[in-house]
């Protein structure tokens, strides 16, 4: 064969080859926002407890996906969890007295936080620190709390029943 | 960088001359004209022992091949003469001894200086050792292209000249697949001979040839050692062609050399294996049998034995 | 029969040993080659366009396959969006490194094999070595690093190939939502984590293979039967130290995270 073809075939090789790799890093994976997310302004949120919240899970505001969570600390002095969170520099006129919760996808899905607007006409701005929270639901004391209510009405229950037998 | 390759490669003789230790008194009383450089012996083998797989292939030999001259080192199949070429190639380590190449130990060489010295001698393969993947005219240009800068035109005037040398210019389009036995041989010749060598080792060039193409490569080799002043070793057991053109024979059997001379005088040697080897007689000090424990009748009539390696 | 056991491990450590001088032979062989970059652009042509169709139709098929899997598994859930992760993930994370290795020393390895084998058993080898040049530099080290360097490039054409079967497959047929099918994959697939340890892996493999295929060809002993055991035996070494390796690899990265 021609060493021109050859040439010509091989750098067209070696130019499919590094279009496959941009597609995964840029389409397939989260890099195309990461380069994003270097942009943008901090916030931070304290929480009782964080529950299953991981780096990167999704901040999200009317269902729609605004930031990511940045870092999650434990603060020593007031045994409170620390949420740093970016924010796209687009949404840039986030009320001060907006809330923040740890919501959870589906039954069993991945936890992300929910931002709820508030009222006031000051924004929020790099650095500031959301006052209102909710901690995450945990399954546990859910289940617990349930259970315990339902003990409660099943003794009335119980109760009732027997006083009508006894009648 | 190479205008004249000729008059470089003897001024590389002469220079490399000079530090030649082993010189020896005999061989200076026989030098001819072709002896440029004063030391009659190119190559002197002193008590080589070499052996593979704990059998002896040789057992202390002293050899010498005269610079200019067509030598030929002949015995019967296995006595291992391609292992004696690569031995002086320095492919292989001998066991014990000395083998010297222009002044120089080939074994005691480092990597740099082996590959040094080997650009001074071609090596024709019995196969031809063509590369498969490039045609007649590449391979003749190959170590060109691997050890000199030259420009192209002048690549092509050199590969052109040496094919022309061995009769296959209009060749050069062919792939080594498309060449017979002989014509490989011929452009594996031309490769050879392409960086001007002061030696070219021919391991068996006339197996298996029809008699014309064997004819072309006795006139080749012959003529090649007259008009470029090349030294030849030729390994062969096609006793009839090796005579017609060695200056000096060497005979090798069991790893010892049986006998040497020129070809007159290994025709009227009076060492039997000589005789029989010469004119190829059945029976001989190599025996046609091949040793039994038992004699014939004994083993005709004695028990059945179960042999040890029978499949059953 | 103890005996040769023994015989048998000492010959194996021995020949492990030589292919690893053999390497580092190879390895030396680099600054020549940059000089001399037609020669890897040649081999690249052998070892990669080459296996290029077929990387490119296997990959299309198994990511095809993954999605018709994933989708009967995922729909049980009522998870069809996470059908772009699984794909994806499958591929990146594993399919794409270690089937492309497995499937490149099939296609390439076992010719890489084959040629140097018959390169030696036909005295070319040698008579390179006779006219003072180094096979191993002039022959094994352009193959040896155009398989190096078209393995990352297959797997990553293997990977892409594969998530548009998924695509086409789960989004065209089964009709899984396109939005979800791309987010989700995107959330879920992390750069660092995926797409480079990925890349990383195909890397290794791409040694294993091509050092197994260049060393078994080169060490061959030079008849056409011994030329057709090293084929048999590059084909099969490299495929068990893909997977083997694949572990070792895989536990590192996950205890990594």
């Amino acid at each position: 064969m021609h060493s021109r073809v050859v040439e010509i075939w091989v750098g067209l090789f070696v130019g499919i080859g590094f279009l496959a790799l941009f597609f995964l890093a840029m389409k397939v994976s989260n890099l195309g926002e990461l380069s994003s997310s270097r942009e943008g302004y901090t916030l931070f949120a304290r929480f009782e407890n964080t529950g299953n919240l991981k780096v990167r899970a999704p901040v999200s505001m009317a269902g729609v996906t605004i930031g990511r969570v940045k870092s999650i600390r434990f603060d020593k002095a007031t045994y409170d969890a620390v949420v740093e969170m970016r924010i796209d520099p687009q949404y840039d006129t986030l009320p001060e007295d907006t809330s923040a919760s740890i919501l959870t996808a589906g039954l069993l899905g991945e936890q992300f936080i929910g931002l709820t607007a508030g009222a006031l006409e000051t924004y929020l701005k790099d650095g500031d620190q959301l006052e209102l929270t909710q901690s995450a639901l945990v399954l546990e004391q859910l289940i617990s709390r349930f259970l315990f209510n339902k003990a409660e009405g099943g003794d009335k229950k119980a109760d009732a029943s027997a006083a009508a037998e006894s009648k | 960088m190479r205008a004249d390759p000729f008059s470089e490669v003897d001024a590389n003789r002469l220079s490399q001359s000079k530090y030649s230790v082993f010189r020896s008194v005999e061989s200076l009383a026989s030098m001819t004209i072709a002896d440029r450089s004063g030391d009659g012996n190119l190559v002197s083998i002193r008590d080589l022992v070499f052996s593979r797989d704990e059998r002896k292939i040789f057992d202390g030999i002293d050899l010498d091949i005269r610079r200019g001259k067509v030598t030929a080192i002949m015995g019967p199949s296995g006595t291992g003469k391609t292992t004696l070429l690569k031995l002086i190639g320095g492919q292989l380590r001998p066991d014990r001894g000395t083998v010297v190449f222009d002044g120089k130990v080939v074994h005691e060489q480092g990597l740099r200086d082996l590959y040094a010295l080997r650009r001074k001698m071609g090596m024709l393969f019995q196969t031809g050792a063509l590369l498969t993947d490039i045609d007649v005219f590449e391979n003749v240009a190959f170590p060109l292209r691997e050890h000199t800068r030259l420009p192209e035109s002048m690549i092509r005037t050199l590969v052109l000249m040496k094919l022309q040398a061995v009769g296959l210019r209009g060749a050069r389009h062919l792939m080594p697949a498309q060449l017979s036995g002989g014509m490989a041989r011929r452009v594996a010749l031309a490769r050879a001979i392409a960086l001007d060598p002061m030696m070219i080792m021919y391991d068996e060039p006339f197996t298996g040839q029809d008699p014309i193409s064997l004819g072309v490569l006795v006139k080749l080799i012959r003529d090649l050692n007259h008009s470029l002043g090349l030294t030849s070793v030729l390994v062969s057991h096609d006793v009839h062609e090796t005579l017609s053109i060695a200056d000096y024979i060497y005979m090798i059997s069991e790893g010892k050399i049986v006998g040497q001379g020129t070809p007159e005088e290994l025709d009227r040697s009076a060492s039997q294996f000589v005789a029989q080897f010469v004119h190829g007689l059945a029976d001989g000090p190599v025996p046609f049998h091949y040793p039994s424990d038992a004699d014939y009748a004994g083993d005709l009539m004695g028990p059945v034995k179960r042999r040890p390696g029978a499949r059953h | 029969m103890l005996q040769g056991w023994g015989i048998w491990a000492l010959g194996g450590v021995q020949r492990i040993g030589r292919a690893h001088i053999f390497l580092a032979h190879v390895l030396l062989g680099l600054p020549g080659l940059l000089l001399r970059l037609r020669l890897l652009v040649r081999e690249m042509y052998v070892v990669g366009v080459l296996s290029m169709l077929l990387i490119a139709i296997s990959g299309l098929f198994v990511g095809m396959v993954l999605a018709l899997q994933g989708h009967n598994v995922l729909s049980e859930f009522d998870a069809e969006q996470s059908l772009g992760v699984l794909v994806a993930a499958s591929l990146v994370r594993e399919l794409g490194p270690v089937v492309t290795a497995l499937l490149f020393s099939g296609r390439a390895g076992s010719a890489l094999t084959a040629e140097i084998g018959l390169m030696k058993a036909t005295e070319q080898l040698s008579g390179m070595e006779m006219m003072a040049v180094d096979p191993i530099k002039r022959v094994v080290a352009p193959r040896f690093f155009a398989g190096l360097l078209s393995m990352p490039l297959l797997a990553a054409l293997f990977s892409m190939v594969g998530v548009l079967g998924g695509y086409f497959v789960g989004v065209g047929l089964l009709g899984v939502d396109e939005g979800a099918f791309w987010a989700q994959m995107q959330a879920k697939i992390d750069f660092e984590e995926d797409i480079i340890n990925g890349i990383i892996k195909s890397l290794v493999f791409g040694l294993i293979v091509t050092w197994i295929a260049v060393f078994e060809g080169y060490d061959a002993v030079p008849t056409a039967e011994g030329v057709s055991r090293a084929t048999t035996r590059s084909v099969v070494y490299s495929a068990f130290a893909v997977l083997g390796s694949d572990f070792v690899l895989t536990a590192l990265m996950l205890r990594g995270e």
